[in-house]
């Protein structure tokens, strides 16, 4: 499934969550991740989240798209980072 | 699901916060999401330490590396954790016994001449395709009377002439060749068949990788020093059901045109852009799934290389025949 993941968290604590993201998803905007995940990685790498963040003050909140054909991106001004197989 | 990264530009790989980096030269940083890769493909010029292959095989990511002309060079794979002693003996067991490696080898060209058959079954309107595919049905009739390896290839190669042959009626002018040529390729046709052979070669060996399968030891093909072996016999199955239905839809849709090859001196090879077009058509194809009979759930075209690899497996320690895959859509 597809999945946007933006994460409002503690300054202390950004550097870490954004660490971990990248090495699941794919870093799209600050605080913004998005990209193609499986179930249990996702639960994984969630799991790995709650250990790091202080769940009185910081927010993740996970967007599930299970079908990729109902999603539709549009970037206005400067498309920062898109997901690309080429390097 | 798992990707696939193909690196063109020339820069630098390292592993930085447990995951890959890549730096270009202009020091661009692009961070990879580890647990979701499966493979890397390196064109370009690519510096790496110890560091960032530790990483790979923690990972159980493959780096393939390919030459300037896009010719493959080699693979760092990982330390195989797939290993099981028993396949492989019963594997090379299978090799010693003449009997026993010419059915395999049979079998191999048998499911590659019904494949390529089969691609040329919408384009028998044209009579000259439709002799050829008469004459390719006459050899193939033949590879029940031989008996050598040697005249097994033989029969494989005379049928693939006549395959070749026939793709001038088929394609659009501007790609007709003459004969197949290789090391180097003179036209682009030539050069697209050779990029695209070479692109299936690894990807079956990947596969292999994930099963138990001994990738040296080989039916069809001599098992030589040089050269996993395993993948070319499997790739023969392969290579005209993916490799020349890409080739097909890429030349036919116009998509690849004459200003995607690099003409040297003396040979002709597809550039950076030709190569992506392929490359991304290729994956396409690869994630295509058709619903499989027996397992009745949809397969895609990557698992189905993985499907022929655990049949081998279970002929080779006695479970069940192996009967090679002849695409019934």
């Amino acid at each position: 499934m597809f999945v946007i993941i933006t994460y409002d968290v503690g300054e202390k604590r950004v550097g870490k969550i954004c660490k971990k993201l990248k090495e699941y998803l794919t870093w799209s905007q600050n605080s913004v991740f998005e990209g193609e995940i499986t179930k249990t990685l996702l639960l994984q790498c969630l799991n790995e989240i709650e250990s790091i963040i202080n769940p009185d003050v910081d927010s993740i909140y996970v967007y599930e798209v299970r079908n990729p054909n109902h999603m539709k991106k549009t970037a206005y001004g400067v498309e920062k980072s898109f997901d690309d197989i080429f390097l | 699901m798992n990707k696939d990264y193909y690196i063109f530009k020339s820069g630098r790989m390292r592993r930085k916060n447990n995951t890959f980096y890549f730096i270009d030269k202009e020091e661009n940083k692009k961070s990879l999401p580890v647990h979701q890769m499966e493979n890397i493909y390196v064109f370009g010029k690519v510096d790496f330490n110890t560091d960032f292959l530790n990483m790979l095989t923690q990972h159980n990511v493959r780096i393939h590396f390919y030459n300037y002309y896009g010719f493959y060079n080699g693979t760092y794979y990982p330390r195989s954790r797939q290993v099981s002693g028993f396949t492989v003996v019963n594997q090379s067991n299978h090799y010693l016994n003449e009997v026993k490696r010419q059915y395999l080898a049979k079998q191999f060209v048998s499911s590659s001449a019904f494949h390529m058959l089969r691609n040329l079954r919408n384009h028998k309107n044209y009579d000259e395709v439709a002799s050829i595919m008469e004459s390719m049905q006459s050899h193939l009739d033949l590879l029940d009377n031989v008996q050598r390896i040697p005249e097994i290839m033989g029969v494989e190669g005379t049928i693939r002439q006549l395959y070749y042959a026939s793709f001038n009626y088929i394609l659009p002018a501007e790609f007709a060749f003459d004969e197949r040529t290789k090391r180097p390729p003179k036209d682009p046709l030539n050069a697209i068949i050779s990029f695209g052979n070479s692109i299936c070669y690894t990807t079956v060996l990947t596969e292999i990788y994930k099963t138990h399968l001994d990738p040296t030891v080989s039916f069809l093909h001599e098992p030589s020093t040089k050269r996993f072996s395993l993948s070319l016999d499997i790739a023969e199955i392969f290579k005209p059901l993916l490799v020349d239905a890409v080739i097909f839809a890429l030349l036919n849709r116009k998509q690849i045109k004459t200003s995607d090859f690099e003409y040297l001196e003396d040979m002709v090879i597809l550039n950076d852009s030709g190569k992506k077009k392929f490359i991304k058509e290729w994956n396409g194809k690869l994630e295509t799934t058709i619903k499989h009979r027996r397992l009745k759930r949809n397969v895609s075209y990557k698992y189905f290389i993985r499907l022929e690899c655990y049949k081998l497996i279970k002929h080779f320690i006695g479970d069940q025949q192996y009967k090679p895959l002849k695409a019934w859509w």
